[in-house]
Order: C-alpha cells, then sequence, then structure tokens
C-alpha cells in the first residue's frame, strides 16, 4: 500500500526570485531519487504539498511543464509558517514533496480547441504550466490559436519575464502582457486584466478561456467573457482553499460535497454553479 | 457461521484471557465515565456500561499520532521513518452503533484512491466485538433513525447478545472466527437464535427517540442559503466536544513538533467548529462564523456524505446531544430542517 503521507525527499536545486519585492520565488526541485521523477508524473493544473520537515505542508500548485524533464517547479509566494520557511532556504537544502494532487487542466476538452489564458498577479504559476506544456514541440498542434493575457499591478511583480519574452517572439503565440500601471522603462500595456480582454476581445467560436487570478480580478473579467458569448461550460478555473492532508481526508477544504484538493481544484463555471457558494 | 453460548459471568474472563495474549480495548470504569482503553490480564473490565463516553474511534484513528519521523541532517531536516505499526488487538465489546461508525469510517479512510495506510493497517489488525443492547442505553439513543439496529453485527467481527443467562455469540467474519478458542465450545441451539431475535424486535422497538433524517437529504440540496441556519449557533460555544465526541467525525490537522535533532509530524484530531479550521494565510475564512460551521457539521452528515458515500454520517449515538454544554440537539436540528 503507498502512503499517500509520505513525502519524496527533493534536494533545492535552484532558487529564482521572480519579483522586484522579492516576496515571490520560484524553487526548482530535483528528486533525491531519480525514479521518484516517474511516480511524479504530473498534468498542468495539479499541485503538490511542499513538506518542510519541522514546520509542516503547504499546497502549491505545480508551475513547470510535465514537458520539462529532471525537475519540477513551483513559483511560492513568502505568507505563512511554512512558506516564510522555504524562502529562507538555501539551494542544497534537502526538504519533501509530495504529490501531485487534485484533477488537472482538462486536457483533452481542450484539445483542438482555442485556447483563452487569462491571468492575474500570482496565479499565473499552474497556467505557465499550460502554456510551456500547450507549446512544446509536437503538443503545439494539438490546440488551435492560442491567446494569452497576463497582467501584474507593475512591471516589477510580472513572474516569468524571461519567458514572456521568448513567448512573444513566437508566432502561433498571442502574447498580451499589461500592467495596471507602467514605470519609465515600461514599453508594454497599460490597463487592467478585464479591459485588455474586452480590447483583445477573443471569439468565442471552438474556444474555451481558462482564468486564474485574484477574486477581484475574476469578478470583473467574467462579465466579459459573458459578454463575448463565452458558455459557463468553456470558462475554466481553479480554486484555492485551506488544505492539511490533500488527499480528501481532513475535511477542511470541501466545497459543498467536493473537495477541492481530490475533486478539483479545476472546476467549470457550470460545476461551480452546482456547489455551494462557500470559498 | 459459527455460533455458541458462552455464561454471562465469564464475559470478563474470555477478556482478561484474550488480554494476556494480545492487545485488548475493552470499557474501564474511570472515575464517573467508562471508556474504552487497553487492559492487562490482571485488569478488571466493565461490561455492565451503558455507552462509553467517548467513541471508541480512537482506536483506529487516535486523537494524536505520528505519521512519521524526521531527523536534522548537514543539508536540512529530512525523513528518516514511516511510523505505521499495528499490533494484533481486539476492541472488545463495543456498541453496535459505534461499529456501525466503523464501516462508515472505512468508506472513507478505504477508498480505491488514496488509502490511508494509518487507518487501514490498524482495522486490519484490530477484531471488533460487538455487544448488543438488548434495552436501550439512553433516551437520547436513536440509531433505528439512522440505518443502526441494537442489535446488528454491523462493523462487527463477533457479535455479543444478552440472551438471559448466556452471551450468544456470533462469529460474523473470518476475522471474528479465529478468536473462537477464547470462547469455549457450547454450540448455540436453535432455541438461543429465536430468543436472540425476539430480543432483537424487542429491542428495535424500545428506541423511543425517532429523527427524520431519512428526508432531510433532497430538502438540505436546496437550502444551503436558508435563514433557518441563523437558528443553530446563536448558543454554541465552538467547543468541540460534538465533534470529539462523534463516532463518524473524522478531520484532522496535520503538524510538526521538533526536538533538539529529532521531529515528528503528527495527526490529530480537529474539528469544524473552530474558526481556524478553515483560515486561510490570507486572512480569509470561507466559514467565517459559527453559522456557517453548524451549516457544514448538519450538512456533512446528512447530505455531503449523502452524496459521496451514500450513506448518513451519523449513527444516532447520541453523545453530541448528551454533552453539549448549552443543549443543542441535532436530532431537532433534524427535525426542523425537516420542516424547511
Amino acid at each position: 500500500m503507498q502512503n499517500p503521507y509520505i513525502p519524496y525527499p527533493v534536494v533545492v536545486d535552484k532558487i529564482i526570485t521572480e519579483v522586484d519585492t522579492k516576496d515571490i520565488k520560484t524553487f526548482r526541485f530535483k528528486f533525491v531519487n531519480p525514479e521518484d521523477e516517474q511516480k511524479y508524473a504530473y498534468i498542468p493544473g495539479q499541485f503538490g504539498e511542499l513538506s518542510i520537515y519541522g514546520k509542516g505542508e503547504s499546497p502549491i500548485g505545480i508551475a513547470s511543464s510535465p514537458t520539462q524533464k529532471g525537475y519540477v517547479e513551483f513559483t511560492v509566494q513568502k505568507a505563512g509558517v511554512v512558506t516564510s520557511a522555504l524562502h529562507e532556504m538555501e539551494e542544497g537544502t534537502l526538504m519533501g514533496l509530495r504529490g501531485p494532487l487534485g484533477n488537472s487542466w482538462p486536457l483533452e476538452f481542450l484539445e483542438g480547441k482555442n485556447i483563452v489564458i487569462v491571468g492575474g498577479g500570482f496565479a499565473f504559476t499552474t497556467l505557465r504550466s499550460l502554456i510551456n506544456y500547450m507549446i512544446f514541440g509536437d503538443n503545439r498542434k494539438r490546440f488551435g490559436n492560442i491567446t494569452v493575457i497576463y497582467g501584474a499591478r507593475n512591471p516589477g511583480l510580472l513572474l516569468y519575464k524571461d519567458e514572456l519574452i521568448e513567448w512573444q517572439k513566437r508566432e502561433d503565440l498571442n502574447i498580451n502582457v499589461t500592467v495596471d500601471k507602467g514605470d519609465a522603462t515600461w514599453k508594454g500595456r497599460e490597463g487592467f486584466v478585464p479591459t485588455v480582454c474586452k480590447e483583445v476581445a477573443p471569439s468565442k467560436e471552438n474556444a474555451v478561456a481558462v482564468i486564474c487570478g485574484p477574486p477581484v480580478m475574476i469578478r470583473f473579467t467574467l462579465p466579459v467573457f459573458f459578454d463575448l458569448g463565452f458558455s459557463k461550460e468553456n470558462i475554466i478555473t481553479s480554486l484555492e482553499m485551506r488544505m492539511k492532508c490533500g488527499i480528501g481526508k481532513c475535511g477542511r477544504c470541501n466545497v459543498g460535497s467536493k473537495y477541492v484538493c481530490k475533486d478539483g481544484p479545476v472546476f467549470s463555471l457550470a460545476e461551480l454553479d452546482k456547489l455551494t457558494p462557500e470559498y | 457461521m459459527e455460533k455458541c453460548l458462552i455464561k454471562k459471568d465469564a464475559l470478563a474472563g474470555i477478556a482478561k484471557k484474550m488480554a494476556g495474549d494480545m492487545l485488548v480495548w475493552a470499557p474501564v470504569k474511570k472515575e464517573d465515565n467508562v471508556l474504552f482503553e487497553p487492559i492487562r490480564k490482571d485488569d478488571e473490565p466493565f461490561f455492565a456500561y451503558l455507552n462509553s463516553k467517548n467513541a471508541p474511534k480512537n482506536v483506529f484513528f487516535p486523537h494524536t499520532e505520528t505519521l512519521m519521523k524526521f531527523t536534522r541532517t548537514p543539508k536540512g531536516m529530512a525523513f528518516s521513518s514511516e511510523a505505521n505499526t499495528a499490533d494484533q488487538s481486539v476492541l472488545f465489546g463495543v456498541r453496535p452503533c459505534d461499529a456501525h461508525s466503523f464501516a462508515l469510517l472505512d468508506k472513507l479512510f478505504d477508498q480505491e484512491k488514496y488509502q490511508d495506510a494509518y487507518y487501514i493497517t490498524k482495522r486490519q489488525n484490530t477484531t471488533v466485538i460487538s455487544m448488543a443492547c438488548v434495552k436501550p442505553p439512553y433516551a437520547t439513543c436513536f440509531c433505528t433513525s439512522v440505518d443502526g439496529e441494537p442489535v446488528s453485527s454491523e462493523g462487527a467481527d463477533i457479535l455479543l447478545t444478552d440472551i438471559g443467562s448466556d452471551y450468544l455469540t456470533e462469529f460474523i467474519t473470518a476475522k471474528g472466527e479465529k478468536l473462537t478458542k477464547y470462547f469455549g465450545d457450547v454450540k448455540a441451539d436453535t432455541a438461543a437464535e429465536t430468543k436472540k431475535n425476539e430480543i432483537a424486535e424487542k429491542a428495535k422497538v424500545a428506541i423511543k427517540s425517532k429523527i427524520p433524517a431519512h428526508e432531510i437529504k433532497p430538502i438540505l440540496d436546496v437550502n444551503f442559503d436558508n435563514p433557518f441556519w441563523n437558528t443553530i449557533h446563536g448558543k454554541c460555544l465552538a467547543c468541540g466536544t460534538c465533534t470529539y465526541l462523534c463516532p463518524t467525525c473524522h478531520c484532522f490537522d496535520i503538524s510538526d513538533e521538533v526536538k533538539g535533532a529529532d521531529g515528528i509530524r503528527l495527526r490529530s484530531w480537529d474539528s469544524c467548529m473552530f474558526p481556524l479550521f478553515t483560515k486561510e494565510t490570507s486572512g480569509h475564512n470561507p466559514r467565517p462564523s459559527q453559522k456557517e460551521r453548524w451549516r457544514q457539521r448538519a450538512m456533512h452528515k446528512f447530505k455531503y456524505y449523502v452524496d459521496n458515500f451514500n450513506a448518513i454520517a451519523c449513527v444516532g449515538c447520541g453523545r453530541c446531544v448528551m454533552s453539549c454544554p448549552v443543549n443543542i440537539d441535532i436530532r431537532k436540528v433534524v427535525e426542523d430542517i425537516s420542516k424547511l
């Protein structure tokens, strides 16, 4: 019997400070036992429990794509006990990783469709995983047009800056990066994500919108997509709740009869409508 | 199924004899309470009890248990060992409502995906011996409203029924049959079985407290926002007694403790009644007041568990009714919901 509470041993291989405020870092982990990487086969949209012995665990979305071999990445904001301890860590430190947990972005459902990805701020991590998965090699052929709308409060808070530049060079991607307010060096777009969505106005034809961001962004973005004619079945999002076990037993992350950790975190708006609004 | 008869005064001796060979959890009297505790072969179990103060769920799902151990290394704290062992043991003399709760907890901890190794190991290594309730222990008992019966073998490996001068001993499962040698060789005749069936019928009728537990699922389905939910929690102290004593409540917390170079990861009981249970690091709490927490408790037992496992997560033991310091009565809550 595989014990789902025991983490895989991992080593912190690389730490990338993502933002000017230095409180969001990407941690790249390598598995201490190479065979564990196979066992950790994941799909974009899933999450893991970062396990720091002596501090506890924190559920975090997986930011790398399964097409990136040899490591797994998580982008973490410093917030509570575990994430603060993580931010103090140095490369080479040993820790634990559980998972992969939860469902995932619905890849089969997305195949053959035009994909609109909308991300805000720090919630871009599992969307980044999805983008890197879709544009990897032959995978790109399995999806139609890919439109990305990604916003942050200011240029210093954009994640994955190097990747954004690389993505903008590709002709098979429509990348729209925006900031609420630019600075002296910012030459890109300014404006809130919902406004940019309205300007970009992606077509609803054969399209699915995958939206992830702070509640205020979601609140103002959804009406834009409803106006564009997207159905609730074709708008997908990911929920967050306080979690412990991550496997649907400890009882705290349920929304109605569904556990966000096990039945989610990914739900379509149509599915969310059937649940109680308690999240 | 094998059946035998044992003299009533032989029961304690059987439990003690087993205690010489394996770990035996039996009811013992402590001050005014009866609790299930491990006994040694010279300890005196207390079988003249109505029901134990605590549900015996702690045998499979301890109040606090170590999940794993870790230790300091030059490169940081690292995993050292898994802590999942369980001795061969017997849970001797639980009431059928509590044995029913094990069958309900199995649905959660022993799912196809994500098997809970700690619970399952203990469950596999433990033989459950139920003692039928030949008369209703308390006025607060309502097992017959939630798929239970006072004389029932559900969740049990062996069932003992008091039929007068003897206990009819029925070996329900193969695990139970492994213990036949402790119970002597007086085979039960059909008269004993007839007697048991009569007693079972009478015991069922004697449970007077009834609640419409099966009627409220469709009502809960459509009444998440009903103002009724404002009416239960006003006097609730959020003490968590109801959830700690409940045989089916299974919510838990996971935390780490370190002393010197060694540490352990623990799981401990938690409660949906506590404000911090769902509070997130950001400060956001999806269940911000006791109203939402009480709604969660009622919904989890009578709707969510039914949605997920097709079973009500209440066995009608009445412990929460008896021990709530402000007299919130789940029976009245269910009754009120049925009238929405």
